[in-house]
C-alpha cells in the first residue's frame, strides 16, 4: 500500500513517567502512546496535568524518571539531547526569539550548529521567511522587538523548521495571541501542514484549537490520566467518559458539524425529491460551513455528488451517531 | 558613591553626550590659565610644576587601569560561575558578604591593608580591587539571571550546548548589565585612588592632601578639578563604551 | 593588645565618635531628603527640567568625595559644615532617584481608578500615589544612608567629625603599637553603625508599608 510509510510510527512512548524531586506524586503517570509520521497530535487537557512535561520529555529537556521513548526507530534516552535537539523543532508560547539577534540570525541558528554553509542557510532563511508569510525583505534584518506578537510566532515556528526537522514539538504556541490574530495563525498553520507533513505533536488548554487542529487528540485529566486518544469527530461523537464530556462542554453535537464532511454524511441521509433550488458543495466541505451558506441564502436543499438533502436530514444524519446516554 | 547604580545607562540626549567632555576641557584648560597666570610662592610653584602634575596624573590613571582589569579579570569569571544552577547554593552567602562589604568605608580598607602588610601601589591596588569587586561581581550575576527564561529555554530546545548557550545568548544580553557594573567600578576606582595618597601611592590626591597639609588652596584647587576633571571623563568614556558595546536589538 | 581589650579600653571615645558619626550621617541624609523631594515636587510638571536635575545629582555621585570634601575648604574652612555639606551632596541623587522611580512606578491603572472616583490631586498623592511608591522611596533613603555613613569617614581628613578620626589616627601612628587596633576599631565601628541603620530602615519598611504591598 502506498501509505504504508505514513503509518509507520514517529514517537513511541513507553510507559514514560516523570516524578518531580520532592513532589508527592507523578507530574506523568505510567502513559504509552503511539504517534504516526505526519500525524498532527494535540495533547489536551486542564492546566498541571503535565502536558507540558511530557511535550519536554520527547527532546529531553525533562529527564523521564521511567520508561523508554523511541523517536523514528530509535530510543532516545541515552542519545546525545543536544544532537537530538537539532533535529525536532521546538516551539513555545514565549517565543522566545534571541533578542539580541535579527530574525535571519535567529533562523539561522540550528542550520549553523548544523555545519550548512553560508550560502545554503542563507537561501533556507528566505524560504522559510516566505514559508511563514513574513516578506523577506523587509523581516529579514529585523530585531525580534520591532516585530508584533503573531510576527514573533512566525519567526518561532521558521526557526523550528529551519533544518527541515521530521517532528515539531509545540507547547500552546499560539496561547498569547490575540484571538484574532490566533485564528488566522491557526488557518495558515492548517495549509503549511499541508504541504510539509511534519510530524507534529501540539499542547493546548483549549478544546476548540485542539478539534481545529488534531488528526488525533489526546485528552488528559488531572494527575496526568489519558482520558481519550482519538480523532476529534470520535471525540465528539463518542466521549470515553464524563470527564471528556464535561471537558468538550455543552454543544458538542454543533460541533461536531464542524469536523465532519458533507460527503460522508450525505451519503447516510435519506435523498428527498422535493423540488426547489438547491445549493451545491463539494464533498469534502465540513457541514457547518456549507449550512451556514444554507442558511444565508435560504435554500432548504443541498445538492452534493449528484445527491440533494434535506437541510434537517443532512442536520441528523450529521450528528445521528452521537451517543450520549441522557 | 557606589552602589546605587546597577543599571544606570540612562540614554542621554544627543546633544547632552557632550556636555561631559566640554566640562573636562574646560575644567583642564581652566586649571592650565590658572597656573600659568597666578603669582605661585616657591611650594606652589614646585607642586604645579607640569612634570609633577603629569606624573600625578599617570600614577592615578595607572591605579585605576590596572585594578580595573585586575577587577574584571577576577569579578566576571566569578560571577559567571556563580550564577550557574548549581552554584545557586553558595550565591546568597557570597552575595551577602559583598553586600556588607559595601558598608565598610573605602578608606578603611586602605588603610587596614597598609597598617598589616604595607604601603605603596601594590597594595592600593588590593585595597582598589576589594572594593571594586562587589559591583561586578553583583551586576554579573543580575545579568545573567535577568536573562529570559523562555530564550534559554528556546536555545536549549534547538540543541545548543550550554557552553554555546552561555556564550552566544547568556552572555551577549548580559552585557549592557555588566558593562553598568563595570562603569560604576571604574568610577569607584577613580575615587578610592585619590586616597591612595594617604598609603604613598601617589595619583592626584598627592596633590590635594598637599594642598591641605601645607596650607596651599592654589595646589588643592588644582588637584581636585583635575581629578573632577577625570572622573567626567572617565564616566564618560565609560558611558559611550556601554552603548557601543551593547547589542543591537536590546 | 588584643582588638576586644583596646576596644574595652578606649569604648568612651569610639561610641563618642560613633554618637557623632551618626548625627553626621542622619543630618545629611535629612537635609538631602528635604532637597530630593523639593526638587521632585517641583518638576512635577516639568519632565526633562526633572530628567536633567536627576542626571545632574547623578553626575555629581561620580566625582570622588576626597575632591569634593577639600574642595569646600577653602569656601567653608575645615570641619563640621564641609562634611555636611559634601554628605548632602551625595545622598540626593539616590533618594530623588527612588522618588521618581516609585512615583512612575505606580500602576496608572490604580491612578485612574482614584481619579475615576473623582479623588483630587493631592487626595490621589497622599493616599494613592506615596503609599504606593513609598517602598521604593524607602529604600532610597536606606541606600543613601549606607553610602553616607561609609563616605563619612572620608571628612576625617578635612577634619571634619566622625569615626573617620580612628582612621586616620591609626594611619598616622603606622608602625606604632596600637595603630592597627585604633583603625580597625574605626572600620568595625563605621560596619556597626550602617548595619544598626540598616536595620531600622527594615524596620520602618515593615511598619510603615501597607500590608497589601507584602504580600
Ligand atoms: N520543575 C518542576 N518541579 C516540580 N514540579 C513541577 C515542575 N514543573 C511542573 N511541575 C508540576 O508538574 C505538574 C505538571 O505541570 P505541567 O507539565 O507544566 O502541566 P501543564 O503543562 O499541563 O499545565 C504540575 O502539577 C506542576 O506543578
Ligand atoms: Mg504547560
Amino acid at each position: 500500500m502506498s501509505d504504508s510509510v505514513a503509518t509507520e510510527s514517529m514517537i513511541r512512548l513507553v510507559e514514560v513517567t516523570k516524578r518531580y524531586p520532592n513532589t508527592p506524586a507523578d507530574a506523568v503517570r505510567p502513559l504509552s502512546m503511539e504517534i504516526r509520521r505526519g500525524e498532527f497530535v494535540v495533547f489536551v487537557g486542564p492546566s498541571g496535568c503535565g502536558k507540558t512535561t511530557m511535550l519536554r520529555m520527547i527532546n529531553r529537556l525533562i529527564e523521564p524518571t521511567a520508561g523508554q521513548i523511541w523517536i523514528d526507530g530509535r530510543d532516545v534516552t541515552h542519545t546525545d539531547p543536544d544532537e537530538l535537539r537539532r533535529h525536532i523543532g521546538y516551539v513555545i508560547q514565549q517565543v522566545g526569539l534571541m533578542p539580541h539577534m535579527s530574525v535571519a540570525r535567529n533562523i539561522s541558528l540550528v542550520p549553523e550548529m548544523l555545519g550548512w554553509d553560508k550560502r545554503r542557510t542563507a537561501a533556507r532563511v528566505d524560504e522559510l521567511l516566505d514559508l511563514v508569510g513574513l516578506e523577506p525583505g523587509t523581516f529579514r534584518a529585523r530585531y525580534p522587538k520591532q516585530l508584533s506578537g503573531g510576527q514573533q510566532q512566525r519567526v518561532g515556528v521558521a526557526r523550528a523548521l529551519a533544518a527541515d526537522p521530521p517532528l515539531m514539538l509545540m507547547d500552546e504556541p499560539f496561547g498569547a495571541i490575540d484571538p484574532i490574530a490566533r485564528d488566522r495563525l491557526q488557518d495558515e498553520f492548517l495549509a503549511l501542514q499541508e504541504r510539509i507533513r511534519k510530524t507534529i505533536v501540539f499542547v493546548t488548554h483549549d478544546i476548540d484549537e485542539a478539534l481545529k487542529l488534531g488528526d488525533r487528540i489526546a485528552i488528559f485529566a488531572e494527575g496526568s490520566r489519558l482520558a481519550q486518544f482519538d480523532t476529534p469527530r470520535e471525540i465528539l461523537s463518542r466521549p470515553a467518559d464524563d470527564f471528556v464530556r464535561s471537558f468538550i462542554g455543552e454543544r458538542a453535537a454543533i460541533r461536531l458539524l464542524s469536523v465532519v464532511t458533507v460527503g460522508e454524511v450525505a451519503g447516510r441521509a435519506p435523498a428527498t425529491d422535493r423540488p426547489g433550488e438547491a445549493l451545491s458543495a463539494q464533498p469534502e466541505e465540513p457541514v457547518s460551513a456549507v449550512l451556514d451558506r444554507m442558511l444565508t441564502q435560504n435554500r432548504q436543499i443541498l445538492e452534493v455528488g449528484g445527491k440533494r438533502v434535506l437541510a434537517q436530514d443532512l442536520l441528523f444524519a450529521s450528528t445521528g451517531d452521537r451517543q450520549d446516554p441522557a | 558613591m557606589s552602589m546605587v547604580a546597577v543599571n544606570q545607562a540612562e540614554e542621554p540626549k544627543a546633544g547632552s553626550r557632550w556636555i561631559l567632555p566640554l566640562i573636562v576641557v574646560l575644567l583642564v584648560a581652566a586649571v592650565a590659565g590658572y597656573i600659568a597666570g597666578a603669582e605661585l610662592d616657591s611650594i606652589e610653584s614646585r607642586a604645579l610644576e607640569a612634570s609633577n602634575i603629569v606624573e600625578k596624573t599617570w600614577q592615578h590613571v595607572r591605579l585605576v587601569l590596572v585594578s580595573t582589569a585586575v577587577v574584571i579579570a577576577l569579578g566576571v569569571p566569578l560571577g559567571i560561575v556563580l550564577s550557574r544552577r548549581w552554584a545557586r547554593f553558595v550565591r546568597p552567602p557570597v552575595l551577602l558578604v559583598a553586600n556588607a562589604g559595601q558598608a565598610v568605608p573605602s578608606v578603611g580598607i586602605l588603610v587596614l591593608l597598609a597598617i598589616a602588610v604595607g604601603v605603596g601601589f601594590r597594595m592600593a591596588v588590593v585595597a582598589l580591587v576589594a572594593y571594586a569587586l562587589l559591583p561586578i561581581l553583583r551586576n554579573t550575576i543580575v545579568g545573567l539571571q535577568q536573562v529570559d527564561p523562555a530564550v534559554i529555554d528556546a536555545a536549549r530546545g534547538m540543541g545548543m550546548s550550554p557552553a554555546r548557550l552561555l556564550w552566544k545568548v547568556e552572555l551577549p544580553l548580559a552585557v549592557p548589565v555588566m558593562l553598568a557594573g563595570i562603569r560604576v567600578a571604574l568610577i569607584l576606582n577613580v575615587g578610592v585612588a585619590t586616597l591612595a595618597t594617604f598609603t604613598n601611592a601617589g595619583g592626584l590626591g598627592d596633590l590635594i592632601e598637599g594642598g591641605i597639609a601645607t596650607n596651599r588652596m592654589p595646589v588643592l584647587a588644582v588637584g581636585c578639578a583635575l581629578t573632577i576633571a577625570l572622573a567626567l571623563l572617565v564616566d564618560w568614556l565609560a558611558g559611550t563604551a556601554e552603548r557601543a558595546l551593547s547589542p543591537k536589538g536590546i | 593588645m588584643d582588638f576586644f581589650s583596646y576596644v574595652s579600653q578606649h569604648w568612651e571615645r569610639i561610641s563618642f565618635l560613633g554618637m557623632q558619626h551618626l548625627q553626621l550621617v542622619l543630618i545629611a541624609v535629612l537635609c538631602a531628603g528635604v532637597v530630593s523631594l523639593g526638587l521632585v515636587a517641583a518638576t512635577e510638571r516639568l519632565p526633562r527640567v526633572r530628567a536633567a536635575l536627576l542626571s545632574f545629582t547623578g553626575t555629581l555621585l561620580t566625582i570622588p568625595s576626597f575632591a569634593l570634601f577639600a574642595l569646600l575648604i577653602p569656601v567653608f574652612g575645615l570641619g563640621v559644615l564641609p562634611t555636611i555639606l559634601a554628605l548632602t551632596v551625595y545622598a540626593v541623587f539616590p533618594i530623588a532617584r527612588n522618588t521618581v522611580t516609585g512615583l512612575e512606578g505606580v500602576d496608572p491603572s490604580v491612578i485612574d481608578a482614584a481619579r475615576g472616583m473623582g479623588m483630587s490631586a493631592t487626595r490621589r498623592l497622599f493616599l494613592v500615589r506615596l503609599p504606593l511608591a513609598w517602598p521604593v522611596i524607602l529604600n532610597g533613603f536606606r541606600v543613601a544612608t549606607i553610602m553616607v555613613v561609609a563616605t563619612a569617614a572620608i571628612g576625617a581628613a578635612v577634619n571634619g567629625p566622625g569615626l573617620g578620626e580612628l582612621i586616620f589616627r591609626g594611619l598616622s601612628r603606622i608602625g606604632g603599637a596600637n595603630a592597627l587596633n585604633e583603625a580597625l576599631s574605626g572600620v568595625v565601628a563605621i560596619a556597626v553603625v550602617a548595619a544598626v541603620l540598616d536595620l531600622i530602615f527594615v524596620a520602618i519598611g515593615k511598619l510603615t508599608t501597607s500590608k497589601g504591598l507584602h504580600v
